[in-house]
């Protein structure tokens, strides 16, 4: 709302500078957003919250200032001359829509362009002035905060008026000369035969005041805010009125707003006014709302004197009756938002100072509150993956439609069930993510495009899938993403990245003390877009948890990425959390030495470590306390389609220190199963 | 080589023997003291304590001198002994450790390569964050609590006292799922969620993601709120504003000063807007702060009844606050950031940097 200083100035005579006039506002809750000058006048640009429709007018402001710097309000005085003739015929056929309706015709006026201080004063508020009765209908909008509309009556059929839902009727030309499709519970303002405006919206172009316009019917009324809302949301069209009827005028007002553009109509065009038909049929009636001054108190947390109370809800126009160590005040009409008690504690902090009131801290009964595990667990695993040298990402939630194609999922992938917002920005973010995979891809795509390497993000972030239920199931997901560039470092080696993604998860799981987990491969890939070649299953206690592997080239080129990313994905951070042993158990030292020995054996190609290793300890004995994997090694001299690997085993017994010869008979043990089940040869 | 002494050993006198001691001692001092390499001690070292030593021979003719005086001069020989050998051992370690010096010298590498290690990763700056404010509250004994993100409108907005239809939902701009499902446009969402299961008294923080349908050089169409609240009996204005000073001294320093607003929100009544000193300008006037020395940073004010009629609390039995704060803001201000859309864009430089 635009509020100029001089305007305001002819209703309260404050003495304050317009910076200070400003403050003033601002820390009344009024808040003044921009202060720009307009030819000699400064203008207030001030942010009005819903819950204040008063303000939405010079006056109220005007009253607003009264009342916070106690200086008194000077109001409008309206005077209507003889009056001639009979006010219009006006109907209400729905009094719940518009409990209001006043009118009035004048005669004989004389459009034309305003006078200069008419149009000033609408420029400097905003509004282009076009011409006299449409910038009066204007200027009171301004004044009073009530929104009016002139009908060029003998373009009125029968020169009367309905009010009336739009029962059937689709369409509507506005003023604007636009043809609106109606919403069915349009309120319409209807003459004998035909719609003629969209109540509290917009006028119609059948009956717009024009050059040629030699009587005029004048409308002030009063519509139902939300039904308002509704229709000027349907028909995408909020007007200066709209937003005030929506948000509520002043009942009580309606006639003397009414009779007050009736008055600069006739100044400034001419006229011959008829009597008014105020059409009301069941008076606004306020009730009164009661408070405890020790309520007040106990609620802002210092003690305010009642004649204080009293005295502020006078200066803000509330009726105000003493009633014991109490009040019962009735509010102005224009203050719909007064309702209950607090709303008048609100009122007496905000007159008090919200400055003025002390700072202190409550009292509270001591309490435990219980441990959050999972947000625990996420600390741990994010600083883990910072450790490791991942940073964090936060993506949108947003997920583009089309990052699914591009991952090959298959049309029976439950990731493909999104979750649709009717009303996004973009396509890219029209629905809501149901795998954190695009949005890592992107950013590694954006990394590598502004020329960044070694990239290494990871997120913990919601994914919605949906539940059969009204919402969707929201599941914490992890995920990873890792860009190896072998040239970051010197020191860097030259191995495979998947190693070193598979490097952190186990760090990881170290960290968080999980244990019974394993990298498997299935007969078929483990997710479409990874490398069938270079990827596998996470398992954590017989539970297939997640998935690593290197990106599918193909996809990779789909996200425009160049070299090779590993992922890593975990699908719901609660399996991680539900692997975490619940306490630490103190396993004693051992009390005897280890005897260490080193094998190395000759394989086919295609055996896997695991498969090794998994033999090795499969060895009848319980002197085995640890297997090591310390090389792997392929060319000459061991044969093309074969491979060496070379584990450490560590022999140690619980009860006594061993013996060679005992430990010999295990090693041999295990080289003989080596071979019977490999086929492995022992390499010398 | 020092030429051999002088010193007649066949003629027994107790005093000639003492004399033969000292001088043998004063002697090795002079030797050792001379010596220039580890091969002199060595040399030294057969000398005197040899098998044929001086001192050794000393100790041989022990059994030559009467019986009562053996006691004392074996102990003054066996004090000599001590005394030279400290000196050789003492010599020796001067010599060996120098030796090793020059030798380790010769191995140098060069420092100036940079060291071996991963470089450590980062938080995103809206974590750092959202985890320096909830510590903050849970070390005053709040509660952390979720809610979802996908939100059913009652929460989002009918319970906390916006009805349909009413302008107060123009104030966030809401992207919709269907009719009656939203993406919450705000963490005060969590609130009577939090009340419907639990009863006061509460304190609790729901720290998490919210959306609205907005995106221009200063608005990203989804961010991360931390909404806090408490309810209890007796829990006043004053409160609310000694929680919040504590709050933002603990994030901006105690030389920050707040500002209280009166201010709108439907939930909330009375209601406030806070704004803290500019953080950039101290109150001066920057175009961080528009000129006017001030930053808004935060919504609050006393529940409204209508939100505890929802939660099924006795509205005079039970007063309480509750506050919202955006986190993407505090940490502009904390770290000088002066393009909000850099938190999503998730640029390695800019993560870098936390
Ligand atoms: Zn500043």
């Amino acid at each position: 709302m635009k509020a100029s200083y001089k305007w305001l100035k002819e209703f309260v005579d404050f003495n304050l500078p317009p910076d200070k006039l400003a403050h003033t506002l601002t820390m009344a809750g009024l808040e003044v957003e921009e202060i720009e000058e307009f030819e000699g006048d400064t203008i207030f640009d001030i942010g009005i919250t819903p819950n204040r429709p008063d303000c939405l007018s010079i006056r109220g402001i005007a009253r607003e200032i009264s009342a916070v710097l106690e200086i008194p309000f000077k109001d409008i005085t309206v005077k209507i001359g003889a009056e001639e003739g009979e006010g219009p015929a006006v109907e209400i056929e729905s009094p719940e829509l518009c409990p209001r309706y006043s009118s009035r015709i004048i005669r004989g006026v004389k459009p034309g362009p305003s006078p200069e201080w008419l149009s000033k004063r609408l420029e400097s508020c905003g509004i282009r002035p076009a011409s006299n009765i449409v910038d009066i209908t204007n200027y009171v909008l301004l004044e009073l905060g009530q929104p009016m509309h002139a009908f060029d009556l003998d373009k009125l059929t029968g020169g009367r008026i309905v009010v009336r839902q739009a029962a059937g009727v689709e369409k509507f030309r506005t003023l604007d000369g636009e043809e609106r499709k109606l919403p069915a519970e349009a309120l319409l303002i209807w003459d004998a035969e035909k719609p003629v405006a969209i109540a509290g919206v917009m006028g119609g172009r059948n009956t717009e005041v024009s050059e040629s316009t030699l009587n005029i019917l004048l409308e002030s009324a009063y519509f139902k805010p939300s039904l308002v809302r509704r229709t000027s949301r349907a028909l995408s069209l909020s007007t200066e009125s709209s937003y005030r009827f929506e948000r509520g005028v002043d009942i009580e007002a309606v006639t003397l707003a009414l009779d007050r553009a009736a008055q600069l109509i006739v100044q400034t065009a001419g006229g011959r006014v008829t009597r008014m038909t105020d059409n009301y049929p069941e008076p606004f009636e306020r009730g009164k709302i009661r408070v405890s001054f020790k309520k007040i108190s106990s609620v802002i947390g210092v003690d305010i004197d009642g004649a204080f109370v009293e005295k502020t809800l006078g200066n803000l126009g509330f009726r105000v009756e003493r009633e014991g160590e109490g009040i019962a005040a009735v509010p102005p009409g224009y203050r719909t938002d007064m309702e209950m008690d607090v709303d008048i504690i609100e009122e007496v902090a905000r007159l008090y100072g919200y400055d003025r009131i002390p700072s202190t801290l409550p009292t509270m009964q001591m309490s435990s509150p219980p441990e959050h595990e999972t947000q625990e667990l996420i600390k741990t695993l994010k600083n883990s993956m910072v450790k490791s040298g991942f940073s964090e990402v936060i993506n949108f939630s947003f997920l583009n439609p089309d990052a699914l194609e591009k991952l090959n999922l298959p049309p029976d992938d439950k990731r493909r069930d999104i979750i649709h917002i009717r009303n996004p920005l973009r396509k890219e973010e029209s629905a809501m993510r149901t795998t954190l995979i695009p949005a890592l891809l992107n950013n590694i795509a954006l990394n590598l495009n502004r020329g960044e390497k070694m990239l290494r993000f990871f997120e913990v972030s919601r994914v919605f899938l949906p539940s059969g239920g009204k919402l969707p199931d929201e599941i914490t997901q992890f995920a990873a993403v890792y860009h190896k560039d072998v040239t970051a470092s010197i020191w860097q080696d030259k191995h495979d990245g998947f190693y070193d993604l598979k490097g952190t998860v186990e760090n990881l799981f170290l960290e968080l003390k999980i244990k019974r987990y394993s990298f498997e491969r299935g007969a078929s890939p483990v997710e479409p877009y990874l490398h069938p070649g270079k990827s596998c299953s996470i398992v954590i206690e017989g539970r297939k948890t997640g998935s690593l592997g290197t990106l599918h080239p193909g996809v990779a080129r789909a996200f425009d990425i160049k070299g090779d990313v590993i992922i890593l994905e975990i699908h719901d951070i609660e399996k991680i959390r539900e692997a975490v042993p619940a306490r630490i158990t103190y396993v004693p030292l051992p009390r005897y030495p280890y005897v260490e020995r080193d094998i190395a054996i000759i394989v086919s190609k295609d055996t896997t470590v695991a498969q090794a290793e998994k033999i090795i300890r499969g060895t009848d004995t319980d002197i085995i306390e640890s297997v090591k994997l310390f090389d792997i090694y392929t060319g000459k001299p061991i044969p093309e389609d074969k491979k060496s690997l070379a584990f450490s085993i560590r022999y140690r017994s619980a009860v006594k220190t061993l013996t060679d010869s005992e430990v010999d008979a295990v090693h041999s043990a295990i080289i003989k199963s080596l071979e019977a089940e490999l086929g492995a040869e022992l390499r010398s | 080589m020092t030429p051999r002494p002088s010193i007649t050993l066949w003629k027994w006198s107790k005093k000639g023997m003492l004399n033969d001691i000292e001088s043998i001692k004063n002697l090795a001092q002079d030797d050792i003291a001379r010596a220039g390499s580890l091969k002199d001690i060595n040399d030294l070292k057969a000398k005197y304590l040899g098998r044929k030593g001086l001192l050794t021979r000393k100790f041989s003719s022990l059994g030559s001198i009467p019986r009562e005086d053996r006691p004392r001069v074996g102990r003054i020989l066996n004090e000599a002994k001590d005394f030279i050998e400290s000196l050789l051992k003492k010599q020796e370690d001067i010599f060996r450790s120098s030796e090793l010096d020059k030798s380790l010298r010769t191995q140098q590498i060069d420092v100036t390569v940079p060291g071996c290690f991963i470089p450590a990763g980062h938080l995103h700056p809206v974590t750092r964050v959202l985890d320096e404010i909830s510590a903050i509250f849970v070390s005053l004994g709040f509660t952390v609590e979720e809610g979802p993100e996908v939100e059913l409108d009652y929460y989002n907005f009918e319970a906390l006292n916006f009805p349909k239809d009413h302008p107060a939902r123009d104030m966030q701009d809401t992207f919709f799922i269907s009719d009656d499902v939203v993406l919450r446009t705000h963490t005060s969402s969590v609130q009577v969620r939090v009340m419907e299961k639990n009863s006061p008294p509460l304190r609790v923080i729901a720290p998490g993601k919210v959306y609205r349908c907005d995106a221009d050089v200063s608005h990203i169409p989804m961010f991360h709120q931390l909404e806090g609240f408490m309810v209890d009996r007796h829990i006043r204005f004053s409160d609310l504003k000694g929680v919040l000073e504590l709050l933002i001294h603990r994030v901006f320093g105690r030389d920050t000063s707040l500002r209280f607003r009166p201010s709108f929100f439907p939930f909330t009544e009375p209601s406030a807007e806070i704004d803290i000193s500019c953080v950039i300008c101290s109150g001066a006037g920057c175009h961080v702060c528009g000129g006017t020395g001030w930053i808004e940073i935060l919504g609050a004010g006393m529940i409204n009844p209508r939100v505890y009629e929802k939660a099924g609390y006795d509205p005079e039995l039970y007063t309480g606050f509750a506050f919202g704060l955006g986190i993407e803001r505090v940490a502009m201000l904390k770290y000088g950031i002066d393009d909000i859309r850099l938190f999503p864009e998730n640029d390695k430089r800019f993560l870098e940097q936390f």
